[in-house]
Order: C-alpha cells, then sequence, then structure tokens
C-alpha cells in the first residue's frame, strides 16, 4: 500500500497562459477557446479556459501517489467539469482518503469526481 | 514517437462535423500510435509533475497512464473532424495495463459513438473508446462526454 494510501493529497497551482499553451503543445488542438483572450471574454468567460484535461491531469497525479502499483491496473478515475479555470486562478486538486477528487479556484468548485482502484 | 498532433484532426483546418452528422452506434476506426518516453516526459511538464520517481509499477518506471487523454479526442475526430467549440463535460478511464516508460509502447485505439442527446438547451455526444497494445493487451478503457456548439 502506498504511504499516501490514508491521507488527502492535494495539489496547488497558479494558472497561467503558458501553462495552457504548454499543455495545447502536447494536446495538439487548436481549439481558439485556449489561446484567445478576446474571443473567450466576448462568449461570457473571465478568460482564454485551461483545458479540462489538464486539471484532470493534477488530479490523476495524486491518484498515482495514492495507490501506488494497483493504480495502473486496478485504476478508476472520473472527473467532470463543473466550471472553468482561468489565467490568475489559484488551483486547487484534492483527492480524499475515500478517493473523492474536487478542483476548485476562488469562485468555487471547477472539477469534481473521483479516483479509486479495484472495486472500492 | 506519435505527437497527438500527428494522429488527431485540428479545429478549423478542415470543416467540422455538425451534431446532426453524428451517428449513434458509428464504429471508430482503428488508430495507432507509439507512446515514446519522450512523450510521456513532455506530457509530465504539462501537467507539472515534477516528481517521475512516483511513476513505477513493480519497481519499474511507468508513463503516467494519463498520458493517453491526449490521444482520446483523435479516435473520434479521425471519422468526425471537429468544430470549434465543442467543451468536455465528464470523463470516465479505467487503466488495466502499465505503460512502461523506459521503451515505446506501439498501441491502437478505437471507439464507438454511444448516446447523442439535447439536454437544457445544448446538444450532448458520448463515445467510448479501447487502448491496445500491438499484441491485444487492454491497456485502458475511456468513456467521454462533451457538449456541442449550436
Amino acid at each position: 500500500m502506498s504511504k499516501n494510501a490514508n491521507a488527502t493529497l492535494e495539489k496547488k497551482i497558479k494558472m497561467t497562459q503558458e501553462i495552457i499553451d504548454q499543455y495545447g503543445r502536447i494536446n495538439g488542438d487548436n481549439d481558439t477557446i485556449h489561446y484567445d483572450s478576446e474571443l473567450a471574454r466576448s462568449r461570457g468567460f473571465r478568460g482564454t479556459l485551461a483545458h479540462g484535461l489538464n486539471i484532470m491531469g493534477y488530479g490523476a497525479g495524486l491518484a498515482a501517489r495514492k495507490y501506488g502499483d494497483r493504480w495502473y491496473t486496478e485504476g478508476e478515475l472520473y472527473t467532470k467539469w463543473i466550471a472553468p479555470v482561468c489565467p490568475g486562478d489559484d488551483v486547487i486538486v484534492t483527492l480524499t482518503e475515500d478517493g473523492e477528487l474536487r478542483g476548485t479556484v476562488a469562485q468555487g468548485s471547477t472539477m469534481v469526481g473521483y479516483a479509486k482502484v479495484g472495486n472500492q | 514517437m506519435t505527437r497527438p498532433s500527428e494522429v488527431k484532426p485540428r479545429e478549423g483546418d478542415q470543416p467540422g462535423t455538425p451534431y446532426a452528422d453524428f451517428e449513434v452506434g458509428a464504429q471508430l476506426p482503428e488508430m495507432q500510435f507509439t507512446v515514446t518516453p519522450e512523450i510521456n516526459e513532455e506530457y509530465l511538464a504539462a501537467i507539472d509533475e515534477q516528481d517521475a520517481d512516483y511513476y513505477t509499477y513493480k519497481g519499474r518506471p511507468v508513463c503516467a497512464p494519463n498520458v493517453l487523454s491526449v490521444y482520446l479526442l483523435a479516435v473520434l475526430y479521425r471519422r468526425y473532424p471537429p468544430i470549434q467549440g465543442i467543451v468536455v463535460f465528464d470523463q470516465l478511464w479505467k487503466w488495466r495495463h502499465p505503460i512502461f516508460a523506459d521503451e515505446n509502447t506501439d498501441l491502437i485505439a478505437f471507439g464507438e459513438v454511444t448516446d447523442k442527446f439535447e439536454k437544457r438547451d445544448r446538444k450532448w455526444l458520448r463515445f467510448t473508446a479501447k487502448f491496445k497494445k500491438t499484441d491485444g493487451t487492454l491497456v485502458a478503457e475511456a468513456a467521454h462526454t462533451l457538449h456541442l456548439p449550436e
């Protein structure tokens, strides 16, 4: 069992356009909502949107720490994105002892879900 | 090495697929690609993973299994090229076999459109995908829900 199995794990990061651009390069997309601030604001957002899958990646990293070997053969990750993350946001992603996954910014929850192994 | 951009049609590169054209039950054809140590390292950097030593399986270095997430939409987009404005809603992953980080791994991904519906004045699409090694070993399964712009 991982030494992190019985703890709430946390990842904090300040979102920047540079992070969004870096994720976009490996993701290989050209969705302008991630890169054109004026366009994003015209659609009612606070700014460009970070990739939801990028935020998921932070949570998956916590799960790798929590579950160790079992994560790679029995792991299950569910994420639902409920609000945007924009440049300047302080993002906090937590994975609780019982596997609840949550991402928050100052405006509230941005991602919910779970990470588990086996038949938890 | 296969960068996602080599296999994933990008928004705006060709006419995108309107909601009406998606067919429930449509098979998403096989896509072959190679996950390399370099791709994994670039992915880990993109998700601000500063300690790759956490990623081991029985003492051997492995890729973050979620590296597959940057390839998932390619499975859909190769049959249905994307339009601008697609928004991700949820995603489910089940990891079933490690991808080792000290070698190249050839993978085959394929999928199926499982649902489309209109709800709360939005148009929704669901698809599933499987990722297998070339010897048939199941590596991961995914299900993804998107909402499509008008």
